[in-house]
């Protein structure tokens, strides 16, 4: 029967282009989106590397002071610690966890180059934000009198640096010795890609490193905040503060990833919903139609339920064809590697995308093939 | 091979109720070739549609060989009509979209353990040569006249092998010339064994056969029989 009903549809198969041009248009819009929700999907499984609840990013801008920065900057870090509110306190460059800023280099080992995020810290960091270290340590401010200066990586930028050798102890681009390897690094949160990631020891007196990322104790409220930001403001007249809350910037990065997916979803909820109304209208007329061909089924076998089952498989050979074209097209990107993302996150959007059309033809093919069913062969034989 | 006895069919409507059958007794036998005549709108369709299972009577019950389905569901009826009976139709009822070999094999498809492929490819391409239309299987029914469309039609009938055929007036739509071919044709099934019941309105065709019951007013005025050859019964 699946091969009279693919010899049916592909005979008719000029009736059908625009529906299979609708179909397909559907499947790659499908496969598209699906993609983007895979690998999000994906990324998010994997974890951050790092606490953020309870932590603050204090922001220093120092504005026209351009008088010993680095020891003001240090000063305040240090008066910070001393609130019986804050566990830790670290400081760090602008790309702190959640922010919009980003900072990238190449970094070599053995001539072969990985483009990683920098990021510059100091010796708290890791403590500050939760990050466990399983292999080697995490750097001190007694490293930086070393010939090479103290970095810590990540499980990505030892995986593709340096593949199966032992990480500790390696110099990285003829300046820097690795000290320890942590696990993951997210910064912009868990839609972001787990990305090569290179940790440096900030110079003492370092002017730049203007961010505090401080960690308070749970229940600590705005009362305290204001505390701490008058006497910093008392420490510092003339200066620019920002306080960010990590879990607030978080959200905003989701937010980021989140919105264009759903503006996405409903540009193509819109167009399904069209193809879907498009095709329960064909097949509603296909059945006015083909009442004759209906009536002589039933006379030489077919059961109403057979028949109603015909127009369904007719419907899933025709979104088939048109599939078989999507997945012409959809198989290419896994080939030609395209955004460089696994083969299985497309593999996956794939199965997703036909998933969600054949969901949608059989819905559509349901009223109007038990529409088909109930006509009575012996009316229908006699109205032609 | 069919036996009708007392039946009654009546269309209701909210407002009308129309007596379209009225107390019909009637038995073919197996080997019998029947016709039915009449004037329009006397019942011939609706007795077709009975005897072909298409249709349930109001009252009275029906045997196809041997069985009363009078109570038979949907899924029994379909497997007894695919199995028992081939139905041709006036205006042929090819399916354009597919070819003369595809049309024919149509009835294989619903049939309870289904055969292979290429077994119902050897059964509908048998059928074909049976009605001489063996040159033209690959074609579609746009391509060919009314007479071989009634021809592919035919073989759609046979195809399945059934004891019945029911033929509701298999030459009204074709010139006398080949009309006559596809009465040869029905001639001939019925000599290898097929009971026919056949509708028409052409006096010459039902002169053809054993048996002419007449129908008026949804009654049965006149059952004679013309030629005695091959009853089996």
């Amino acid at each position: 029967m699946l091969r009279h009903l693919f010899r049916l549809i592909w005979n008719k198969k000029r009736a059908h282009t625009l529906l299979i041009v609708e179909i397909w248009a559907s499947f790659m819009v499908l496969f598209g989106l699906a993609t983007l929700i895979v690998v999000n999907v994906s990324k998010y499984r994997e974890p951050l590397g790092f606490t953020y609840a309870n932590v603050w990013a204090v922001q220093l801008h120092n504005n026209q002071d351009t008088t010993d920065v680095g020891s003001k900057l240090q000063r305040i870090l240090q008066r910070v610690r001393t609130y019986p509110a804050v566990e830790s306190a670290s400081s760090m460059g602008d790309n702190f966890p959640f922010s919009a800023y980003q900072n990238g280099s190449s970094i070599t080992h053995k001539k072969h180059d990985v483009q990683a995020d920098y990021y510059t810290t100091d010796d708290n960091f890791a403590n500050t934000l939760g990050i466990a270290v399983p292999t080697g340590r995490w750097y001190r401010s007694a490293d930086s009198v070393g010939k090479y200066r103290p970095v810590v990586i990540n499980e990505q930028t030892r995986k593709e640096l340096f593949a199966a050798e032992n990480p500790l102890g390696k110099i990285i681009s003829d300046q820097y010795k690795v000290v320890g390897v942590i696990d993951n690094f997210k910064a912009k949160g868990e839609f972001m890609a787990n990305r090569p990631a290179l940790f440096e020891l900030a110079k003492a007196n370092n002017t730049w490193t203007n961010t505090m990322l401080v960690r308070v104790k749970p229940g600590t409220d705005a009362a305290f905040e204001a505390t701490m930001v008058k006497a910093i403001a008392s420490q510092l007249p003339g200066w620019g503060f920002e306080v960010d809350y990590l879990t607030d910037s978080r959200k905003n990065q989701h937010n980021l990833v989140l919105v264009p997916i759903i503006i996405a979803s409903v540009v193509c909820g819109f167009l399904l919903i069209n193809v879907a109304l498009g095709l329960f209208g064909v097949l509603n007329l296909s059945i006015t139609r083909r009442r004759s061909e209906i009536g002589l089924r039933r006379a030489i076998g077919a059961t109403g339920s057979g028949v109603s089952t015909q127009f369904v498989g007719e419907t899933w050979v025709l979104a088939t064809f048109a599939m078989l074209i999507g997945l012409l097209l959809a198989v290419q990107f896994p080939l030609l590697n395209v955004f460089d993302l696994q083969a299985g996150v497309y593999l996956t959007a794939m199965g997703i995308a036909a998933l969600i059309i054949y969901l949608i033809v059989t819905l559509c093919a349901l009223f109007p093939s038990r529409q088909a069913a109930l006509i009575q062969p012996a009316t229908a034989l006699h109205e032609e | 091979m069919i036996k009708l006895t007392n039946i009654e069919k009546v269309y209701r409507t909210s407002s009308i109720e129309t007596l379209a059958l009225n107390t019909i007794n009637l038995h073919v036998a197996a080997g019998e070739f029947l016709s039915i005549m009449g004037p329009s709108g006397c019942g011939k369709s609706t007795l077709m549609n009975l005897m072909g299972l298409l249709d349930t009577p109001s009252n009275g019950t029906v045997e196809i060989a041997g069985r009363v389905v009078t109570q038979y569901r949907d899924k029994e009826l379909a497997q007894l009509r695919n199995q028992q009976i081939g139905f041709i139709f006036q205006s042929f009822h090819l399916i354009n979209d597919l070819s003369v070999l595809d049309n024919v094999e149509i009835p294989l498809l619903y049939r309870k353990g289904d055969p292979a492929g290429a077994s119902r490819r050897v059964l509908a391409k048998e059928a074909l040569e049976k009605v001489g239309l063996s040159n033209r299987m690959s074609h579609f029914p746009g391509q060919l006249s009314g007479g071989q469309k009634q021809r592919v039609a035919i073989a759609r009938a046979i195809v399945g092998n059934p004891a019945i055929v029911l033929a509701d007036e298999p030459t009204g739509n074709l010139d006398s010339v080949m009309g006559n071919e596809i009465m040869n044709i029905l001639q001939q099934l019925n000599t290898d064994g097929s009971t026919i019941v056949m509708v028409t309105h052409d006096e010459a065709m039902a002169r053809k056969t054993h048996r002419l019951v007449r129908l008026f007013d949804g009654s049965m005025v006149g059952d004679s029989v013309l030629r005695n050859e091959r009853v089996v019964e």
